[in-house]
């Protein structure tokens, strides 16, 4: 019992970080119908922003700068930042990557309505990005110090299994952004305009809603998210060049099984992919190295038999 | 894709077959001038056409986008090194690979049947990150951790023909064969009657239903051919490279071969070459003017520019547009 209880708990850690990801997917499906391949990308780029933003100089272990120029000392005004303050850093930038895509790739591609020049420019941006933090930042890992007490002794001990503060702290932080993305959505104009659009596009246009203004807003708050969602990877999870391309799949297995267009369903999706990810090793006899096939599997299986997910809408096809 | 009328057609096609005369003409030079080294790179790269043919034929002409052909590389190259060892000669475990590759290629898209559009892509993306890890554990058959060799001896020109020196030049012969083959084979599948359903399908699906058109059956024809002749090069790869692991199947060369399929141009036979012309001018041009240190960054950008300039590829910036154009 202790064990399964520790292994649920580990797998909520991971769980968390999935449903930021899959969040930031599924905002992004919403509103346009896209599947945004570079969603990972994106979030990795801007954790190694914060990575920048807090190592201080010459810091061994995380001691790193931008290709070692000094940049970072010379122009970053009170660097090193403390952690968290670093993370909201990456959540700007993040923010202002996802905005910028979004005006200058996505708005223009916007009248062509076709499925691969949406695929294409995703997996290019993938492509690209990937190259851009290898170019800039090298292969190597580098551990993430986490905003949350993570030392050994920092845990909640529940019928005897290990509860971290750093798992808290990730699910904290995700009811967090959950209850501010609602208070937005249900308060602002702007919050009203991008529930109009999820609900339909056209007719929002029609009564006067900026729609390309209100979508770049919902890309920059979906970059944010996944920004978030790197950046808290810090105590159980290495960044290197290769981490947000696995990320990405769990967290698209997580939207898939949740229901891509359910933000409820990326949370629980992502929630059933961690567990999944923690136990399938434990109680199926699946090699840890493996354990992408139970998502895998999982994902397959939604699509083949239940394509709208546990939450979706179930599409209408008109001919 | 615009049928054209029976008269451009015609010059249409005896342009074409001036062009592929040209194109077989070129393929004389490099064992000519060429080093040994520099041959051998060729034939990796002729055989990666064949890579790229096999996702155009499934995303490009069926609209079902593949972001996982990485993996029948992959499957074909253990394919054949593995039939190499229990003895056959290298055309049959050549045709064996094929042949493998192309069932697994049906078992594996079977989702492909139920799934459409960004879905598919989404688990053929999910296959190419879960391959690399479960071949690493099948111990001998891959080589697990380290990779295996694979026993290309035979791959040699035959005593007759006196090119016992000239290795190189008979293995690039050999893959050129190969890939103009599956080209010839290629060309007729897409002129086929299957070939008429397969854009069909990619225009219009349910209108291809009412049309009568059997679409499963037409998905997992495309599919079992598309895997088969990336199996043939991954067969290929394993000879010329004659090392076998895991990692050199991951999602960044399922991701490379999608790009240089749109690249090249979707929906065009040509586009596979003009694909891996791309795959090969863009290191090179990056590397002479030094702008980024890492190819993968000016690749990635040049698939989001060619989404704006030429959505129909490079192969479609060459051909005259005749009103409408192909872009699919």
């Amino acid at each position: 019992m202790d064990l399964f209880l520790q292994r649920c708990f580990d797998g909520m850690f991971n769980g968390a970080i999935y449903a930021s990801l899959a969040l930031a997917i599924v905002m992004i499906y919403r509103s346009t119908g896209l599947l945004n391949f570079a969603q990972g990308e994106m979030a990795m780029m801007s954790g190694y922003i914060a990575l920048v933003l807090l190592s201080a100089p010459g810091a061994t272990g995380i001691g790193f700068s931008l290709r070692g120029t000094g940049w970072a000392e010379q122009w970053v005004p009170f660097h090193p930042w403390p952690t968290a303050i670093a993370i909201l850093g990456a959540v700007v930038f993040g923010a202002l990557l996802g905005a910028v895509i979004q005006r200058f790739i996505m708005r223009p591609l916007d009248g062509s309505d076709s499925t691969m020049s949406m695929v294409n420019v995703t997996i290019g941006l993938l492509i690209m990005l990937n190259g851009l933090t290898l170019w800039i930042w090298g292969p190597f890992a580098r551990s993430f110090p986490s905003p949350f007490p993570s030392g050994k002794d920092d845990y909640l001990p529940v019928l005897g299994a290990r509860l971290r503060y750093t798992t808290l702290g990730v699910w904290a932080v995700l009811f967090v952004v959950i209850a501010i993305l609602g208070l937005l959505g249900h308060y602002t104009k702007t919050g009203l305009a991008f529930r109009a659009i999820t609900s339909n596009r056209e007719s929002a246009s029609l009564v006067g809603v900026n729609t390309s203004r209100t979508l770049m807003i919902g890309w920059a708050a979906a970059a944010g998210i996944g920004a978030l969602a790197a950046s808290l990877v810090g105590g159980a999870i290495v960044l290197e060049p290769l981490t947000m391309m696995k990320m990405l799949i769990y967290a698209l297995a997580a939207a898939t099984i949740g229901g891509l267009d359910s933000p409820l369903g990326a949370i629980v999706g992502g929630l059933i992919v961690g567990l999944a990810q923690a136990l399938a090793p434990g109680y199926l006899g699946i090699p840890t190295e493996l354990t992408l096939l139970p998502p895998l599997g999982a994902m397959v299986l939604a699509l083949v038999l239940r394509p709208h997910g546990l939450f979706g809408t179930v599409p209408v096809n008109r001919v | 894709m615009t049928e054209p009328t029976a008269a451009p057609a015609r010059a249409r096609s005896k342009l074409a077959f001036v062009g592929w005369l040209v194109l077989a003409a070129l393929a004389v030079i490099p064992p000519l001038v060429a080093s040994p080294l520099d041959l051998t790179k060729l034939s990796r790269l002729i055989v990666l056409v064949l890579a790229v043919l096999g996702v155009n034929l499934l995303t490009g002409y069926t609209g079902l986008i593949s972001l996982g052909h990485g993996v029948f590389v992959g499957i074909g190259a253990f394919a054949m090194a593995n039939f190499i060892d229990q003895g056959l000669s290298l055309y049959i475990a050549g045709l064996l690979a094929t042949i493998f590759t192309g069932i697994v290629g049906v078992i594996l898209g079977l989702p492909a049947l139920r799934v459409r559009g960004l879905y598919l892509a989404l688990i053929t993306f999910g296959l190419a990150l879960a391959f690399p890890p479960f071949a690493r554990r099948l111990g001998k058959l891959t080589g697990g951790v380290t990779g295996r060799n694979v026993a290309n001896d035979a791959f040699v020109p035959p005593a007759f023909l006196g090119l016992d020196d000239h290795v190189h030049i008979w293995r690039y012969a050999s893959c050129l064969v190969v890939v103009a083959l599956w080209f010839w084979l290629a060309r007729n599948f897409v002129n086929s009657r299957v070939g008429r359903a397969m854009r069909t399908i990619r225009d219009n699906e349910p209108a291809a239903a009412a049309f009568g058109i059997n679409i499963a059956k037409t998905k997992a024809t495309v599919l079992a051919v598309s895997a088969a002749m990336t199996g043939t090069a991954g067969a290929l790869q394993a000879l010329l490279n004659p090392y076998v692991s895991h990692g050199d199947f991951d999602a960044f060369l399922s991701l490379r071969l999608y790009a240089a399929a749109v690249l090249g141009g979707l929906g065009t036979l040509i586009g596979a070459i003009f694909g891996v012309l791309a795959l090969i001018i863009v290191p090179a041009v990056n590397g002479a003017i030094g702008l980024v240190d890492n190819e993968a960054v000016v690749f990635g950008a040049g698939l989001v520019l060619i989404t704006f300039v030429a959505p129909g590829g490079l192969a479609s910036l060459l051909r005259r547009r005749n009103g409408n154009t192909s872009a699919s």
